[in-house]
């Protein structure tokens, strides 16, 4: 019965073997530092990845025209994660081990986000995000080789706490992604009400799958209890058919929703946006005014013929932080750049930023605004009255990071 | 079969090479730096999903009953792994061990709803179950860490990937020889008379239930091994490993492999993946055909080699034989 | 809760019932001639919403007539794509186990699946509802999508037009004959598998109507269909494989238990479809509204 299995096994592994070694003979040349981008290509990510490519694709053009760093030149591999924490691990793996990746890049997700930085932990290669932003990468999975140049969601969900406390809204309805971003925004932003505004009351909270894009079933459920105001943790495609359908379920008529407003998701949802939401983005190229910023905006659109996104934006913070960082240690090797990032200051397009040491996260805050009609932009909307709620006021103080980052097994 | 002997003999001596080759394969990787240490996560990864495709067939090939909720005991298997190392701070060789215990307690509950049905119906209830105890998972936030799954499962020091490997590699071989005995055992004998005849069967006085619930829970039990196993791998759990979907990749192993042997469905699922990785290292994006590539492969298998690669291999033989 | 509110989501939840009936009975339609459960079901829902997507902006689908153009030419493109896989590959699995049926559908899967990946990318889509649907309509003082009522009135439009075709018809005659005696059907001188083309035909064309609504309903992406799928599963069990009645059943149970379990049970509402489905199935195996297997 078993008859000649054993014999196949054999010729099969002999094939694999000889096939395994043609294709991996390969060699990279030295004088490239390769950069492993785990990205979320499709999915509801899929607008931000265009945003974050383009962003990272000219950083890494200008670098490379300059002669690259410390005579290296820099590029880019990337890997669709899509959306999924065991393939992004898996890509991160095959990046360092397969592609030889020096360092890496993060993806949108923050479930992924938590895979990848582990398996930059175990391969002690250097990663930073610049989308994913869950406040647990920082904390309780804190690890040395990660940093963070986008707002988390504590800086998110505090600093739109202290932004709507202002507001005269007593009760308010949350939903959000069912996974670690959704939960630990929404967490933060409950917390911190609770601190500023006692008296604010929190009916309910909806979780939604992430991806889920029928929002039919959570909308009533949402309004059953007659919020005055509604906190969104969405993102993306996700936020943007939440809202198109919210519309026609009058949800905009009993209560406004106060969300991530950036300019991907703003496009995407076009003229169905509503005016007068008060909402943040990370990086609004339109209301940021640094001379860097301007320089920055005039090339994207001269090079995409088209705006660039908070995502873009980001990415090339990050990448502007990395090669400082490359620079300061004066080697491309992870192992050394890992020493100067604690502290670590870098010229971003949003202004002058540090890297604090306990976490690894870059001083960004968030940019809350009203949407309004612009006329510029004839298509979507943007936000007016933009005003930074800088990350130190409303990030963890060193204590509390402490006292997170000792739970970590 | 009058060479049978010489035949057995072949047999014995490729089977030797063959563990031997396997146990030698991370040194002689090693000396490939950082792609060897890639190609040998690849292996164990290989070696798992062997065992967890083996896993099924006990039901599948042996048994000839369709199962879409397979998947559902890797993942308890994995979720055990995951919350005894992360949760109760067990060390990992007690919570490997408890996988199997843990996977074959929800095999038997599962099971004992799901014999009672045949064929068709019996294939949908292990789907519902499967994506019941999928749905628990995703939906339990506070327990299991729901879409985020549990993260930064410990290793011990001295597992590194290729003593690793040695450790999932001894795991498998001991199953194989375990399945081996089965399989062939009066209990196998009385599961193949269930599948080939099943009126037959109780009418030689097998208690046709009974024991494929025992197999189902036989199998349920290897399938949770290897789910924990894959968790320790990876280091993490999620819930799509008990997503009906991952309950198909061991049916495509079975059946490109022939699923009337033991060793068929390990040579289908080592040779799928594989193949994708392959693609995958000739040029990334052609990742994005894979699907293509697998669907277009098992066409071909389920209208023209049903009985698999295993299968082929014999027909040819016995072709070249006579 | 209040009753007004109970009405209200009563309403809401028999649009979502609505729709997945239109695209589970198309699956339980083609279980029951063909006796195959076509997990590519959801796949070929998938293709008909994004073809609705790229038929939509070449007519600039705000208007009417252009949604009504959608409407009428999408799903019977589907159905012609039905036709060539009955023709060349699923008449040729009818005779054979279950097992392989399924993996000739799964392949199916991952080949049309993935075709949609190739073809459309990984971009979320989805077509603008027409000016006339885009607005609400008052609801015991909340407001209700019109988009949804005029979900609400094509169900039981499609309802009541399978229940006249195959109690009204010859055709469904025919049809309902292969239900019940499979074998005696050609010794009477019926085209067996011209009733079985016909059938998945008609089948895929609900899929794709499915498909159509959904896209104007929310956003579409690559996972739709492998989520569909699964759901219409449950709704097919539920009402019993094969019955057309039972999928209206089963759909309007767990479309309405999905709107109503959401706001005392929250996220873990979403469990209650399989729980339904595995209790069913323990209990009464053939369905609601099924026969026992002979």
């Amino acid at each position: 019965m078993e008859h000649g299995k054993w014999r196949v096994l054999l010729t099969l592994l002999l094939v694999i073997l000889s096939c395994a070694f043609l294709v991996s003979s390969s060699a990279s040349a030295s004088d490239v530092i390769k950069l492993g981008f785990i990205a979320d290509v499709s999915g509801i990510g899929a607008p931000f990845y265009k945003s974050q490519k383009a962003g990272l694709d000219m950083f890494i053009e200008e670098i490379n025209a300059a002669g690259g760093i410390l005579g290296k030149k820099l590029e880019l591999v990337v890997r669709d994660a899509q959306l999924k924490p065991d393939v992004g691990a898996n890509m991160a793996r095959e990046l360092i081990l397969s592609e030889k990746c020096e360092f890496l890049i993060g993806p949108t997700s923050s479930a992924v986000a938590l895979a990848v930085s582990k398996v930059s932990k175990e391969f002690k290669k250097v990663i930073f995000f610049h989308t994913s932003n869950a406040e647990a990468i920082t904390t309780t999975n804190f690890q040395p080789y990660m940093f963070q140049v986008v707002p988390n969601t504590g800086i998110e969900g505090r600093g739109m706490a202290l932004v709507l406390s202002k507001k005269p809204y007593k009760k308010y309805s949350l939903i959000g992604p069912d996974y670690a971003y959704g939960h630990d925004q929404l967490e933060s932003f409950t917390k911190e009400m609770a601190k500023r505004r006692p008296d604010v009351q929190i009916l309910d909270t909806v979780w939604v799958k992430l991806g889920e894009s029928n929002f039919s079933t959570f909308i009533p459920t949402l309004l059953a209890k007659k919020p005055e105001a509604i906190y969104a943790a969405f993102w993306g495609g996700q936020l943007s058919a939440f809202i198109k359908q919210a519309k026609p379920y009058g949800v905009f008529k009993q209560a406004p929703v106060s969300s991530l407003y950036d300019l991907d998701m703003l496009r995407a949802t076009g003229l169905d946006m509503p005016e007068g939401l008060t909402g943040y983005a990370r990086a609004p190229f339109y209301a940021i005014d640094t001379p860097q910023m301007k320089v920055f905006v005039k090339k994207y659109h001269e090079k995409f013929k088209d705006w660039p996104a908070d995502w873009a934006i980001m990415a090339y913070d990050g990448m502007t932080a990395l090669t400082e960082a490359i620079k300061e240690a004066k080697s491309a090797e992870s192992e050394q750049v890992v020493k100067v990032l604690g502290g670590l200051k870098f010229n971003s397009l949003r202004g002058e930023r540090y890297i604090r040491p306990i976490d690894h996260m870059a001083n960004v805050g968030i940019y809350a605004g009203v949407t309004a009609k612009s006329p510029e932009h004839k298509q979507f909307l943007i936000m007016k009255d933009v005003k930074e709620v800088p990350a130190e006021e409303v990030w963890l103080s060193v204590e509390e990071v402490k006292k997170l980052q000792a739970e970590q097994k | 079969m009058d060479h049978m002997t010489s035949s057995s003999r072949t047999q014995w001596i490729s089977g030797i090479t063959l563990i031997v080759i396997l146990f030698v394969l991370p040194v002689f990787l090693n000396e490939f730096g950082r792609t060897g240490e890639y190609w040998i996560w690849v292996s164990t990864e290989m070696i798992i999903m062997a065992l967890f495709a083996m896993s099924l067939n006990l039901i599948l090939g042996f048994g000839g009953m369709v199962s879409f909720g397979h998947a559902a005991f890797f993942g308890v298997g994995a979720y055990t792994v995951a919350l005894l190392t992360k949760k109760a701070d067990l060390p990992l060789f007690l919570a490997l061990a408890a996988a199997p215990f843990t996977a074959a307690i929800t095999a038997a509950i599962v099971g004992w709803f799901c014999v009672r049905l045949l064929g068709l119906y019996f294939a949908i209830l292990t789907l519902a179950f499967g994506q019941l105890l999928y749905m628990i998972v995703f939906q339990w936030y506070t327990f299991t860490g729901g879409d985020d799954g549990i993260l930064g499962i410990p290793r011990p020091e001295i597992l590194g990937p290729t003593n690793f490997y040695w450790f999932c590699l001894v795991l498998f071989l001991i199953c194989f020889f375990v399945m081996k005995m089965i399989v062939s055992s009066s209990f196998g004998l009385s599961i193949k008379t269930i599948r080939e005849n099943m009126e037959r069967a109780k009418f030689i006085g097998i208690n046709v239930r009974r024991y494929q619930l025992l197999n189902f829970i036989i199998a349920g039990a290897f399938a949770g091994l290897a789910g924990g196993m894959l968790a320790e791998l990876n280091r993490f759990a999620q819930p799509d490993f008990l997503h009906w979907s991952k309950s198909a990749e061991p049916i495509l192993a079975s059946l490109v492999g022939g699923m009337y042997s033991l060793a068929g469905p390990a040579i289908g699922s080592t040779v799928l993946i594989f193949l994708k990785i392959f693609l995958q290292q000739i040029h990334p994006s052609m990742v994005e055909l894979w699907a293509i590539v697998l669907g277009a492969a098992i066409l071909v298998v389920v209208l023209f080699a049903p009985s698999g690669l295993v299968g082929l291999y014999q027909n040819i033989y016995k072709k070249f034989q006579s | 809760m209040t009753w007004q509110l109970f009405v209200f989501m009563l309403i809401n939840g028999l649009c979502q019932g609505m729709l997945l009936f239109i695209i589970a009975s198309g699956l339980s339609l083609v279980f029951g001639v063909l006796r195959v459960i076509n997990f590519a079901h959801g796949s070929l829902y998938m293709i008909g919403a994004f073809l609705a997507y790229s038929l939509s902006t070449l007519l600039s689908g705000e208007s009417l007539l252009g949604f009504l153009i959608l409407l009428l030419v999408i799903p019977p493109a589907i159905a012609i794509i039905g036709f060539v896989l009955e023709v060349t590959l699923f008449r040729r699995v009818y005779r054979e186990e279950h097992l392989l049926q399924l993996l000739l559908t799964y392949a199916l899967v991952l080949i049309l699946d993935d075709s949609v990946r190739v073809i459309w990318g990984g971009d979320p889509r989805s077509v603008t509802r027409p000016d006339l649907l885009a607005g609400s309509v008052d609801v015991m003082g909340m407001a209700l999508p019109s988009y949804n009522v005029f979900i609400l009135v094509i169900g039981p439009l499609i309802a009541f037009g399978m229940w006249f075709l195959l109690y009204r018809t010859r055709t469904g005659n025919v049809i309902r004959a292969a239900v019940s005696f499979p074998d005696t059907l050609g010794a009477l001188g019926v085209n067996v598998s011209w009733v079985m083309t016909s059938t998945f035909m008609l089948g895929c064309w609900l899929a794709g109507l499915g498909g159509v609504l959904t896209a104007a309903l929310s956003n579409i992406d690559l996972g739709i269909g492998m989520e569909k799928i699964i759901e219409c599963f449950a709704v097919v069990v539920i009402g019993g494989l094969g019955s057309v009645g039972g999928a209206l059943l089963g759909s309007l149970i767990i479309g309405t238990g999905l709107t109503f379990f959401q706001l005392p049970f929250g996220r873990w509402a979403l469990v209650f479809p399989y729980a339904l489905m595995a209790l069913v199935l323990v209990i009464r195996p053939w369905g609601l509204f099924g026969k026992p297997e002979r």
